[in-house]
């Protein structure tokens, strides 16, 4: 059993799947509960997992391997380290908890569940893959369930959302696809195997540009592979200018889609530039990630901010609040501190879980009122005070109140960055009172103030809601006050990754 | 003399079969005509095991004008699947159309015949015997549907423009012939190593005209024209028919006399063959947008599919070899699927192929949502499915063979097709309203038909690895 | 001057020049066959041609033989379409058959 964690946590889902589908049409509890019990061993394996990780080991862990098509040297090998396993633990926790956030779905009940699991599966996959070709397929077999969850259970305009999304990641898909080829055709002999291509990393030349005003820079292959990657992977985070899936999206998606989306599919893009892009072309990171991660991320930060500010849809303002927040993961990753990069790699299981709470607490709301207008509630604190007290801890955690965990992983980013760009640091920190400023200003609107006469009898949150919603919260509290529960896990490995591109900053 | 006619076997059984259905047509009544469809199974299934039997042979016939090697094999088996499945997903169909059951099934399998032949050929003029009888057959099948004047108008439409397209080949093995003082693969090429002078320039004429001949024949832009016509008016299992085996085994000639006998002329015809394939790729999948019927966009698909084979022959060596044969058997699963689905939900007069027909089918016939799905998927290169593995394949093959160029246009047209196998899918899920469907139990031959393709599409997809590893050898055996 | 290959080459290249030119122009179907013929019975003289002056043997004239019966089985399909086409639209004119549509 041991052997095949990953395999089992990857692939459970995928059986849930097929089980769901034989399941009778009209049999909704079932399918619902067959769900759930599909998505439960993939997190109690998840907890074995954090249980057993060795934190001291930077290297491979739980590694299966297997000859998949041998005469391309293509493998079914997947393991986890510590730039993965918080991705894993978040992805097991997140869709479980899902399951239950999509318990009010009642049109085409069994699709919608199969494709759930599908799409688990495909995320699962791509945390754990490790052989390029089965990252891809993980990759694509994931944005398919995404789109029909978005194209069919969405909202009004849920057609277009899905094609824009689809059509946005699926260009980055096949930019990714070209630089796989490239990364595969320069190695020798040819391999997929992500730990053969990071071991031969250096095989690339550079030339310098002789191009005024960018003769001090470097150009060659390498950086025209990181850049097919980096728009691939920035698609996903969502950079700008890149982001304008995102609040579309959202906004159409059902709930658990969003928190999905916003908790796991988001933090793909990061992981894959911490994956690929910086272990196998370190050269061409420490020549392009201050302009492409931090000046990049700082800007998404200030710009995601102020989109939210302007927004009256309460989910498109958490939408723009993820592109601020994921900016910080950017800005943590390209100072290549040990803080910064564990900040960063924090900051995007804390986001998944903070965030994923401002999407249940939106739904909760949408699912009573039917819109998400800002200025249409007023004084909810008096008719749900529960839902009040949790919204207010999801919210302050958003905006990095000490004691929470978005605190920690703020702080551990921008004091990382601060050693390497100052300048960029002090903007993203200006990110925190421009936060502070939309959130804060939300809460009055929604919660305080006199109460809106047509919810006077809103019901208060109910058990099922409260269970998707505490579990998250008391992550949140736990890493606030501990967070070595998951930092002690990563710190490993992205020191390791932080010493292959070290040498190669100028 | 001692004739070997090993070699004819699968072909003779498969002619056998069909003047067998052509003889009990005459003989039995209407409503037993479903005995005709099992006989044709049975024979086709008997040809296939002696393929089998005889595989890893090497041995040729009539003074080595044919030839039973792998590669011949590998696409007997394949046309043998192919007149298999056409046969499979025309049974309700022939029926609801009033199309004369025997002759339908006996003119399958005299196609099919015909394209075997192409596939062994060793010689120009048993490969152009070989492909008159396989055309003969689909001009005649194309026209079935007496009472419809659209299909005649394909018939009449593909007759002329295949009847030219046979006069340009003939034309160039005259040459060739003249050239080289033999039409035998083998010899022409030993005359290639000692060319005269005055023999250079006709048998540049003779393999230009051969090679638009054959453009025709795959459908290959500028020679295209005729396909969304011809296709859209065939009856659809015909269509299907021409789509993959047709198509299919043109490029088996086009392989064994390009890859292999005439490569050292490969300088020549490498720059007109990319533009052919750039150009073929892009317009097929520019036009396949604009269409508004699901069944003519399938036709623009099989040309842009075209294309995408034809980087495969630009490639050329083991690896485009290779991947040519593989992406050949993904794209026949894919495009059965994709037209058997179209079949079903054909109801009496009404043919349904408009995209407002596939509305809601998702929800109404789940099976056939899921399956159309799957092949569009398939077909616009998604992994795990077929059609991407297929792709990956053809792609890495134009790398290796140095036209990386060609890759990046191949896997740009692949994200350009994605905008119309997408609208299928979007039609079958997000809007309501839209055609029926035959239910299973209407149409039971036809969704076993779907149901193959379904499966080949998923498993050369997840485990493409024994189906490489045969196409490689059935390409290498051509040395 | 003795008649020689090249004369009856340029001959072949004729007839399929002039089979091609019908089967551009035309528009009644029967015509368009009719400059089909014409291109199959130019590479016959091609293949007899090139028998009897260059490759020293008799394969080029079966060749012919095999051709000629092809084509009358090619023709014999193809009137039987036309006649269906004349059946259904009481036109042969290939231009004015056009129910096929973008």
């Amino acid at each position: 059993m041991t052997d095949h964690v990953l395999t089992y946590m990857t692939f459970f889902p995928l059986a849930g799947m097929v089980v769901v589908l034989l399941l009778p049409r009209e049999r909704h509890d079932l399918v619902r509960w067959a769900s759930a019990l599909f998505t439960l061993p993939p997190l109690l394996l998840a907890v074995w997992l954090y249980r057993n990780f060795d934190p001291v080991n930077p290297g491979l862990q739980f590694v299966e391997k297997a000859a998949w098509i041998p005469a391309y040297n293509i493998n079914y090998f997947v393991a986890v380290d510590g730039i993965s396993i918080s991705m894993v633990l978040l992805t097991a926790l997140l869709t479980f908890l899902c399951i239950f956030a999509s318990w009010g779905i009642d049109k085409g009940v069994k699709g919608y569940f199969a494709l759930f699991l599908l799409l688990d599966t495909g995320m699962m996959g791509v945390f754990v893959a490790l052989d390029f070709f089965l990252f891809y397929i993980f990759w694509e077999v994931m944005l398919l369930p995404m789109y029909f969850l978005i194209g069919i259970w969405g909202g009004p305009r849920r057609e277009y959302a899905a094609i824009k999304f689809f059509l946005y990641t699926l260009f980055g898909s096949v930019l990714m696809l070209l630089a796989i080829l490239a990364l595969y055709f320069s190695s020798e002999p040819h391999t997929f195997d992500m730990t053969q291509l990071i071991a031969q990393s250096s095989r690339y030349g550079t030339t310098p540009l002789h191009f005024w005003p960018f003769d001090h820079l470097r150009w060659g292959f390498q950086h025209v592979v990181w850049m097919a990657l980096f728009i691939g992977f920035a698609i996903k985070i969502p950079a700008f200018p890149f982001h304008t899936w995102l609040p579309d999206a959202h906004v159409e998606a059902p709930t658990a889609i969003s928190v999905i989306l916003a908790g796991i599919l988001l933090k793909m893009g990061a992981y894959g530039i911490l994956r690929i892009n910086y272990p196998m072309l370190p050269e061409a990171t420490a020549d392009l990630a201050y302009y492409f991660l931090g000046a990049l991320g700082t800007w998404n930060i200030i710009y995601g901010a102020l989109c939210a500010m302007a927004q009256k849809d309460f989910k498109k303002l958490v939408a723009y609040s993820s592109v601020s927040h994921m900016g910080y993961v950017m800005l943590g990753m390209a100072s290549f501190t040990p803080q910064g990069i564990s900040g960063a790699v924090l900051q995007m299981f804390n986001h998944g879980t903070i965030t994923g709470m401002l999407f249940l607490l939106v739904g909760v709301i949408y699912d009573r009122a039917h819109h998400r207008d800002i200025d249409g509630f007023g004084g909810l604190a008096a008719v749900m005070p529960v839902y009040t007290g949790v919204s207010v801890l999801a919210f302050f955690a958003s905006m990095g109140l000490p004691g929470l965990s978005g605190f920690i992983s703020e702080v551990l980013v921008l004091l990382g960055a601060w050693q390497k760009y100052p300048l960029l640091s002090a903007l993203g920190a200006s990110g925190v009172i421009l936060t502070a400023g939309y959130l804060l200003w939300t809460i009055q609107r929604v919660y305080l103030g006199a109460t809106n006469e047509k919810y006077k009898a809103m019901p208060e949150i109910n058990g099922r809601e409260l269970f998707t919603l505490v579990p998250l919260g008391i992550i949140v509290i736990i890493l606030g006050v501990y967070p070595n529960a998951l930092l002690d896990l990563l710190r490993a490995s992205l020191d390791q990754l932080n010493q292959l591109v070290i040498p190669h900053l100028s | 003399m001692e004739t070997n006619l090993a070699p004819l076997l699968p072909s003779a059984e498969v002619v056998l079969t069909a003047l067998s259905v052509l003889l009990l047509d005459l003989f039995i009544r209407k409503d037993e005509k479903g005995l005709l469809v099992w006989i044709s199974l049975i024979g086709l299934a008997l040809a296939g095991g002696m393929a089998l039997f005889l595989w890893g042979s090497h041995e040729g016939a009539f003074q080595d004008s044919i030839l039973l090697d792998d590669f011949a094999l590998f696409f007997t088996e394949l046309f043998l699947g192919a007149a298999a499945i056409t046969i499979l997903s025309s049974v309700h169909y022939v029926r609801e159309t009033n199309i004369h059951e025997g002759e339908f099934y006996a003119l399958v399998l005299l196609s099919t015949f015909g394209m075997i032949l192409m596939a062994a050929a060793n010689d120009l003029i048993l490969f152009f015997l070989g492909l008159e009888t396989m055309s003969i057959g689909v001009y005649i099948l194309t026209g079935m549907w007496r009472e419809r004047s659209q299909a005649s108008e394909a018939a009449m439409k593909y007759f002329l423009i295949g009847a030219f397209a046979t006069g340009f080949l003939l034309y160039g093995i005259a040459l060739i012939y003249g050239a080289a003082g033999s039409t035998h693969l083998g010899r022409i090429a030993s005359a290639l190593g000692q060319t005269k002078s005055h023999g250079s320039i006709i048998l540049s004429a003779g393999v230009f005209l051969l090679f638009v001949g054959l453009a025709f024949k795959v459908a290959a832009v500028p020679f295209h024209f005729w396909v969304p016509d011809v296709y859209d008016g065939a009856p659809t299992p015909v269509s299907a028919f021409m789509a993959v085996a047709v198509k299919a085994a043109a490029f088996a000639g086009w392989a064994r006399i390009f890859l292999y006998q005439l490569s050292p002329l490969q300088s020549e015809w490498t720059l007109p063959l990319k533009a052919l394939a750039i150009l073929t790729m892009t317009v097929g999948n520019l036009l396949a947008i604009s269409q508004s019927s699901v069944k003519r966009m399938l036709a623009y698909s099989s040309i842009a599919h075209a294309g995408y084979l034809l980087i495969a022959l630009v490639a050329g060596g083991e690896s485009g070899g290779q991947a040519l044969l593989f992406y050949l058997l993904s794209y026949a699963a894919m495009t059965f699927g994709a037209f058997g689905v179209l079949i079903a939900l054909k109801e009496g007069e009404n043919d349904h192929e408009a995209y407002s027909d596939f509305a809601g089918l998702g929800f109404k016939r789940p099976f056939l949502g899921m399956a159309m799905s799957l092949f569009m998927l398939s077909l616009a290169g998604f992994p795990p499915l077929a059609g991407f593995t297929g792709k990956f394949y053809l792609f890495r093959s134009a790398v290796v063979a140095g036209h990386i160029d060609l890759a990046i246009i191949g896997a740009l047209n692949s994200l350009l097709s994605v905008v119309y196998y997408l609208r299928v899918i979007v039609m079958m899920y997000m809007e309501e309203g839209g055609a029926e469907g035959k239910p299973f139990a209407r149409a039971p031959y036809l969704y076993l038909a779907i149901a193959i393709a379904v499966l080949g599409t998923v498993y050369l997809g997840v485990l493409p690895a024994p189906a490489l590893d045969l196409s490689r050898i059935s390409f290498i055996s051509l040395h | 001057m003795a008649i020689g290959l090249t004369h009856y080459l340029v001959l072949g290249a004729i007839l399929f020049s002039l089979g091609l030119y019908t089967v551009l122009t035309r528009r009644n179907a029967i015509s368009v066959l009719m400059g089909v013929e014409l291109i199959l019975n130019s590479a016959n003289i091609n293949y007899v041609a090139f028998s009897h002056f260059s490759s020293g043997n008799v394969d080029g004239q079966i060749y012919a033989i095999f051709v000629i019966m092809l084509a009358a089985a090619e023709a014999a399909v193809g009137l039987a379409i036309v006649l269906a086409i004349f059946q259904l639209f009481h036109t042969i004119d290939v231009g004015a058959v056009e129910t096929l549509k973008e």
